[in-house]
């Protein structure tokens, strides 16, 4: 697998502060393994706005996106949405509150994984994202061989049907 | 009374350390960060100062809670525990005064760590 693959990420995060530093800290774990391209957006009607044309694998979703404008969708509806929009993304939900119903909630509604943000926040982000990277890496080399499988079949299969073509016209070829 | 003096002299609030750590040392995003931060915490600060006029628990503990994030980045430990009871009382709606007092104490420290950031954010350009 080559080890510069493309990988698109947004973060939806209404912290500004916060934002910019998992950004960053993304940017410096990843920029060896993969061809990074991360977006931010501080609302996830922002983020719909720009997901459909975009489509990237990976999803850093906040919870709490209502925070500073009460009427915004929150981390739940915008899961749902993206989860509507492509099934396959990966969304990795991202709260403050230490919380197992937030947590079941979270999975309920088919995040890939949920981060609480403690102290070792960004190293269990990115944990979560190095688990998803190999994942995509091994969906994506699976799909390589699965390809060269059927190729392999079809020409053998296009073989034996003019093997047997050329037995049936001429059924003394081979004698 | 503020927990951030020792004798005379005050200690500082921030710890960039983490900061430095989680972006490589960039300086142009240590930078920005800071700016950010300089831009966004006064905001919350009028927000939950607002709130607190209002007694909007609700407000409180949202902002309580956004700020965990916030001050984290800069290492302001101090703080954290100062959010967590704001944010605690602000979600069981009680206890008002000891969010006016708990909230003194989130402005002063602020106010300081902006203050040192303030000092240190030219070197980083």
């Amino acid at each position: 697998m080559n080890s510069k693959n493309k990988l698109s990420i947004y973060i939806v995060e209404d912290n500004e502060v916060f934002k910019l530093a998992l950004k960053a800290d993304i940017e410096a774990t990843f920029k060896d393994r993969c061809d990074l391209k991360i977006k931010s957006f501080s609302t996830g009607e922002a983020c719909m706005e720009k997901f459909k044309l975009e489509n990237p694998q990976v999803v850093i979703l906040d919870y709490h996106l209502d925070t500073k404008n009460p009427d915004a969708a929150d981390g739940i509806k915008v899961l749902d949405w993206i989860k509507e929009v492509n099934p396959d993304t990966n969304v990795i939900m991202l709260t403050g509150d230490d919380n197992m119903d937030i947590a079941l909630k979270s999975f309920h509604h088919h995040a890939s994984d949920y981060v609480v943000k403690t102290e070792t926040k960004f190293q269990k982000i990115n944990y979560s994202l190095l688990n998803l990277i190999k994942n995509i890496e091994a969906k994506a080399e699976t799909t390589i061989y699965k390809n060269m499988l059927v190729g392999v079949a079809v020409c053998a299969a296009l073989l034996i049907g003019a093997g047997i073509a050329v037995l049936i016209i001429k059924p003394t070829l081979f004698l | 009374m503020i927990q951030n003096t020792i004798g005379n002299k005050m200690q500082n609030v921030c710890d960039l350390s983490y900061l430095i750590e989680i972006v490589a040392g960039k300086k142009h995003l240590i930078k920005g960060i800071m700016d950010s931060f300089l831009i966004q915490i006064p905001e919350e600060l009028n927000c939950i100062n607002d709130a607190i006029i209002k007694i909007n628990y609700a407000t409180i503990k949202s902002y309580s809670h956004t700020m965990k994030s916030s001050v984290s980045i800069m290492g302001i430990s101090m703080l954290v525990p100062i959010l967590k009871e704001m944010e605690d009382l602000g979600k069981a709606a009680v206890n008002i005064e000891r969010i006016k007092v708990l909230n003194m104490e989130l402005n002063s420290i602020c106010k300081q760590a902006m203050e040192e950031i303030e000092k240190v954010i030219n070197n980083y350009i």
